[in-house]
């Protein structure tokens, strides 16, 4: 049968274009512009999906995006929303969470032994024995679910950008248009965003038989088309608010991260279910529903149906469905009155209204694809009761149900609004808005359209007033009349199966077992029964729970309150939230040299730094030991551009250092280099460096890579508070550094500078400018990896030229580069500990040996005070240097594993690497200070558990064990 | 021991890492070899209208700050920002930007000569203090180029927020970054400043966007008067 | 994301800010027992209220000094350190 209708007035359908798709195998054609269920629907398919529990039939609940039952796989994409993603030509559908088809599905068993399966009942089933629960909890998956994911799914990215505007509008029905439009002609700049694809909310379906409101949507939308200073956005959804009005659109582009000055909402409310048995069958939906099928996609909801309301709305939807050629069997007004309103327009076109009634259970057709009628009671609206003596059965195609509303405030609830319980028109209102926040229309519990308008100009007023223009001040207007919501549109029934969350499959009788069980509080009941924990997130259940815990609880719905919202709105793909991604990464001037040369690269802080240089087929390890040995027996070459480097000017410089660092400056000589130690003020070491003076009023310090920003910024906010007459220079990028070390590392600088280069005129631990291969260099004598090592500075565009002249000048000495993980080693084997990496986040520096840094009778520096705390204590802790026997071949021990005695912990290791130069395996770690003198012997227990004996010995380690 | 020319020490754009050695045609500008054209004129044409980013980083610059710096600036003839954070031009259509309230960055653009004027002058003045630059500059444009800005930088470049002068120090792509809008040649463009080290990262984001977006990589030249 | 405003760059989205701990008067070091020094240095108060905190922005490395209130998160004022005087009142 085909149920679509000739052309409504406004109609989103384009019917000049035909689009076929498949579904469950089956050929189908649409129109452009049908959602996959409109176009289903239109060709008489009402069996769209299967529940997720019970494996239901269902069709369309809502047709506003939380039909979650109604969820298809469409080649790699899974849980499409059919109810709202249109239909594209050539798809190929399938419903998930089936077995077999959505039309026989062998599941469908489980619907009728649903009565042994009461909320909680797979936990309490299958938790003991223990052991057997992931056996069961893998048949339970199966059987229950959604969509099958998809493993190789392409990595789609989104842009995620941002932009900004005055005022974003939440919400493009009539109310957000007004709104926007009022704030766009007080020169506001406004966004306006809509979850569909075109604008006008309800005034586009809402008609009540009379399509001549069309017209006024026609007005709004070509004035909002004439304000240039409204931007919109359909298609969209405002996905979750974040501090400072910044509030994620989700569209299939992207994101949008829209910052607002002030944020509208005027999103609207959710239809609500009225709960009787089987009011989940194919062809039982939502009032509003029927009539988006009906002016959206111009198809007929059913034939010959039934309107069951609890309130004026439904006799709207029957004056709809009556004006597009359905017979109107009955309506079904729960309330005992009735509508004033509508009831002669009813009776003029002959329908027949039973008020005081409820439908006591819709009839499943025989193969449970659709209905065939309903039996009606009369209803006890004081006890919420049907009076079964009084039930008759009357014949249909389907139902249209409505009960009420409850507001699309989760973002109001994000951005923290209070919001009370308003009896006028039984639904939750905001009652205090954050600051610049603003709510407008059916969230404020307006339902008539004239008082929406109103409402929308309204807050666009208070937005304008509140970015500080002018405009007249207004309060929200009460509701009048009869409450466009039922206070409890609820029908028991002994065989339950009356639903209230459809994505859950849950029902009245869950709630009340919940209830016994103890889960009496929302919360708590949330995750007992699962209400509102589906895909659609309580759209159109948290409102009946709350109203069937009040009751339960014999508690005003107030009391109740309701569950937490929080972003996002709406499920939203790993792709949108992943978006780009940004890793930024720094490269020294000679990356592009070590990545010629093979090198290996780690990433250290923010840097790519060349970690070794494997020859073919070497491994890491004889490629760090190969570079090591020719550090110590030629000589070596190692970037060091991504070291810390900053310059301290100005006649303060000595005395800030002095407060900076532990030891002192003042009397340092110009040309003469320094160790610096920075503490914090509880006294653990933080980092340490080198400070050579250029001048009277210049140091130059250079730091590890690592910590080089932390300290930077450490010495920044010390000058905020030390005001000295100083001036700081972070030149970390703007210089590189290279570090020559080794026997014949001064034989090839000399051929590249004439500065006398000899121990006398340059000694350790001193510092020269002077050009090297033409350049302006620094130049450092330090100790870091061999005796004979010289630190290069200059400019890190000349760096490059620099390298390759040593390069080229070390070619005879056998000079060879290395990478930073051969520098740990090098420097372990000159017994330098390293911070970060020998100390953690406690260790003070009288427990790493460092006493002879600390200069105690200065006036101040950081962590002075606690030093002089600490130095009345024993010591509980101690880094020793210590070596493993001679040729030992067993289990190596790791970083961080522990020393021992018996069952107690003395310490761990901190490094430990084999030399090759050494012949050796030699760390350093900390043990109790009793195990700390030269010879002492402690026992490491390996990554297996072996012990391993360790003997303290004196460092540097190439002195003790070489001599040199 | 061996000689060398200062001069003739030719360095490398801190860029072109991540640009084609092969594909772009390479010049050395400033001692600076550079990636000049990356594609027939006319295709570069088409992407600047849409989208163009070009590498700048060869442009001469001078950093100097300290409490005296302005005063010292003044006297050579440099002229200054009047408030913090915002930029200026003088002779030679050289840049002055005001970094906060005591920091400069000068820039001259092709020909112009103030910043080897006052890099020659190496006497160190009580409280003025020079910043080394190795920075990484580029210079974007086109109809697209605040889509690709809106997708780096949370802040708002539109010319309603960020004024002709404005001189802004934010977040681009993650990394510390100086923004100005400036006119070129009576086109609107976005300058950037970032550490030389991480021009790279930079430069791959700017053209993996800007391709996206129908633009893409054009040479200095596009932006040069003629 | 919530909006920080720098004393001297403006109002920028927090991930330009890095976080200095609260702004605290350490005891006179030379006068003060250990037992003072030691509650300076370790101890912290968790109660919420209005604090004094250090922020850094980062982009342009200004320290200032950001008056928040932990309980309701709004910040009231952000002043260059000792500068409270010529401060601007925040987001705005």
């Amino acid at each position: 049968m085909i149920f679509r209708t000739p052309k409504q007035v406004g109609e989103w359908v384009n019917r000049t274009k035909k689009i076929n798709f498949t579904f469950e195998g089956e050929e189908f054609s649409a129109f452009e512009g049908d959602t996959i269920s409109s176009a289903l629907w239109a060709a008489g398919q009402k069996v769209l999906g299967r529940s997720f529990k019970y494996h239901r039939a269902r069709g369309v609940l809502s047709l506003a995006n939380h039909d979650v039952n109604v969820l298809v796989t469409d080649g790699i994409d899974t849980n499409i929303r059919a109810d709202v993603v249109e239909v594209k030509q050539g798809m190929v559908l399938t419903a998930v969470n089936t077995s077999g088809g959505v039309k026989k599905d062998k599941n469908s068993y489980i619907d009728s032994i649903s009565p042994l399966l009461p909320v909680g009942f797979y936990y309490k089933a299958f938790h003991t024995p223990r052991r057997l629960f992931p056996f069961w909890e893998s048949v339970i998956r199966k059987a229950a679910g959604l969509g099958i994911v998809n493993f190789d799914y392409p990595r789609i990215l989104k842009r995620k950008t941002h932009s900004h505007c005055d005022v974003l509008v939440v919400g493009a029905g009539p109310t957000g248009l007004t709104a926007a439009c009022t704030a766009a002609e007080a020169g506001l700049e406004v966004t306006i965003v809509d979850e569909n694809r075109q604008l006008g909310g309800s005034l586009g379906y809402n008609r009540a038989g009379d399509s001549s409101v069309v017209t006024e949507l026609d007005s709004l939308m070509s004035k909002v088309a004439s304000l240039p200073n409204i931007k919109v956005m359909t298609g969209a959804y405002a996905a979750g608010y974040y501090p400072d009005h910044l509030i994620p659109i989700v569209s299939e582009a992207g994101i949008n991260k829209v910052r607002a000055k002030s944020v509208i909402v005027a999103s609207g409310a959710f239809e609500q279910p009225p709960v009787f048995r089987y009011n989940d069958l194919p062809g039982v939906m939502l009032g509003s529903a029927a009539q988006r099928l009906l002016y959206r996609y111009a198809v007929k909801p059913f034939n010959n149906g039934i309107v069951v309301t609890a309130n004026d709305y439904g006799y709207r939807v029957a004056l709809d469905l009556f004006q597009a050629g359905t017979k109107i069997v009955a309506l079904v007004d729960m309330r005992p009155t009735g509508s004033t309103a509508y009831a002669a327009a009813l009776a003029k076109r002959g329908v027949k209204v039973y008020t005081g009634h409820c439908v006591y259970e819709a009839i499943a057709s025989s193969d449970k694809s659709g209905v065939r009628g309903a039996i009606i009671c009369a209803y006890d609206e004081k006890q919420s009761i049907a009076l079964t003596d009084t039930k008759f059965t009357l014949e249909c195609d389907g139902i249209a149900m409505s009960a009420g509303w409850a507001p699309a405030g989760a973002l109001l609830y994000q951005a923290g609004t209070g919001m009370q319980f308003d009896y006028g028109v039984e639904q939750f209102v905001p009652s205090r808005l954050p600051n610049g926040m603003f709510a407008a229309g059916k969230v404020n519990g307006i339902f008539e359209l004239e008082q929406r308008l109103r409402d929308g100009v309204r807050a666009a007023n208070d937005v304008i007033r509140h970015l500080g223009g002018q405009a007249p001040q207004n309060d929200v207007e009460k509701h009048v009349g009869i409450s466009p919501s039922h206070a409890y549109p609820m029908v028991p029934h002994p065989k339950g199966k009356n639903f209230v969350d459809f994505d859950e499959d849950i029902q009245i009788k869950d709630f009340v077992n919940a209830a016994k069980e103890g889960f009496d509080n929302i919360e708590l009941m949330k995750r007992f029964t699962t209400v509102g924990m589906g895909p659609s997130q309580g759209k159109h259940s948290n409102m009946n729970a709350i109203r069937i815990l009040a009751r339960i609880r014999g508690l005003p719905v107030e009391k109740i309150g309701t569950t937490t919202s929080r972003p996002f709105f709406h499920p939203t793909p790993i792709g949108h939230l992943g978006g780009r991604g940004f890793h930024s990464h720094r490269l020294t001037s000679l990356h592009d040299w070590h990545q010629a040369n093979g090198a290996v690269f780690t990433d250290i802080g923010a840097w790519k730094r060349a970690a070794y240089y494997p020859a073919a087929g070497q491994s890491k390890e004889d490629a760090i030991q190969t570079e090591a040995l020719a550090v110590r027996k030629t000589a070596g070459i190692i970037d060091g551009s991504s070291f810390g480097k900053i310059e301290i000017h100005g006649p303060d410089a000595a005395l800030f250092l002095e407060r900076f660092f532990t030891g002192v400056y003042t009397d340092q000589k110009v040309g003469s280099c320094r160790y610096v130690m920075l503490l914090d003020e509880t006294g653990v070491v933080v980092d340490d460096g080198i400070a050579s003076r250029l001048a009277d009023d210049l140091f130059y310090l250079s730091i590890g890579t690592s910590n080089a920003a932390a300290v930077y910024r450490e010495m920044q906010r010390s000058q905020q508070m030390w005001q000295l007459n100083i001036g700081l220079v972070n030149v970390t990028g703007a210089f590189g550094a290279i570090n020559i070390a080794g026997p014949a590392a001064r034989e090839i600088l000399s051929t590249l500078t004439d500065l006398d280069l000899s121990y006398e005129s340059f000694p350790m631990s001193s510092v020269r400018e002077s050009h090297v291969a033409g350049v302006e260099t620094r130049m450092i004598r330090v100790a870091f990896v061999a005796d004979n090592g010289y630190e290069l500075h200059a400019p890190m565009g000349q760096i490059p030229h620099l390298w390759n002249a040593l390069i080229e000048a070390g070619k005879k000495h056998a000079l060879r580069p290395f990478g930073s993980d051969t520098q740990r080693l090098l420097r372990l084997e000159m017994g330098h500990a390293m911070p970060g990496v020998d100390t953690d986040g406690l260790t003070n520096p009288f427990e790493i040996g460092a006493d002879w840094a600390i200069k105690m009778d200065k006036p101040y520096f950081i962590g002075q005070r606690s030093l002089t705390i600490l130095a009345k204590r024993p010591l509980r802790k101690q880094l020793v240097p210590f070596v493993l026997a001679e040729n030992y071949k067993g289990e190596m021990p790791m970083d961080c594993n522990l020393v021992v005695d018996g069952r107690d912990i003395l310490g761990r290791v901190t490094s430990i690497s084999y030399s090759k130069y050494l012949d050796r395996c030699i760390g350093f770690a900390y043990v109790t200070p009793a195990r700390k003198e030269v010879g002492s012997v402690f026992q490491i227990r390996a990554d297996s558990g072996a012990l391993v004996a360790a003997t303290v010995v004196k460092s540097p380690f190439i002195k003790t064990l070489k001599g040199a | 021991m061996q000689q060398f020319d200062v001069k003739s020490i030719i360095q490398t754009s801190p860029v072109a890492h991540a640009q084609p050695r092969d594909s772009a045609k390479w010049e050395v500008i400033n001692s600076m070899d550079t990636a000049v054209q990356f594609a027939s004129a006319a295709i570069e044409d088409a992407r600047k209208k849409v989208l163009g980013v070009a590498d700048v980083s060869c442009l001469a610059r001078y950093g100097v700050k300290g409490p005296n710096a302005t005063q010292w600036l003044l006297e050579r003839g440099i002229a200054i920002p009047t408030t913090p954070n915002s930029w200026t031009m003088c002779e030679q259509k050289t840049l002055v930007l005001r970094l906060g309230s005591s920091e400069f960055l000068i820039e001259d653009q092709l020909g112009g000569s103030a910043c080897s004027r006052l890099a020659s002058d190496t006497n160190r003045v009580a409280s003025v203090y020079k910043v080394p630059r190795a920075d990484a500059a580029f210079i974007v444009s086109g109809s697209e180029a605040l889509n690709l800005l809106s997708e780096l930088c949370s802040l708002d470049l539109r010319e309603k927020s960020l004024a002709a002068k404005d001189l802004i120090m934010t977040q681009v792509a993650g990394i510390s970054a100086t923004v100005i809008r400036q006119t070129l040649n009576g086109e609107p463009v976005y300058r950037i400043w970032c550490d030389g080290t991480y021009g790279p990262y930079m430069w791959e984001v700017l053209i993996e966007i800007a391709t996206e977006l129908g633009g893409g990589a054009v040479g200095l030249v596009q932006y040069q008067s003629s | 994301m919530k909006l920080l405003t720098c004393p001297m760059n403006g109002t920028r989205p927090l991930s330009e800010f890095v976080f200095g701990g609260e702004y605290r008067q350490a005891p006179d070091q030379d006068t003060c027992t250990d037992a003072q020094w030691a509650a300076f240095v370790h101890n912290r108060s968790g109660a919420p209220g209005d604090k004094k905190e250090w922020w850094y922005h980062s982009p342009s490395g200004t320290w200032f000094i950001a008056e928040r209130n932990t309980l309701t998160d709004k910040v009231t004022s952000t002043y260059l350190l000792g500068q409270k005087d010529t401060t601007q009142e925040a987001g705005k």
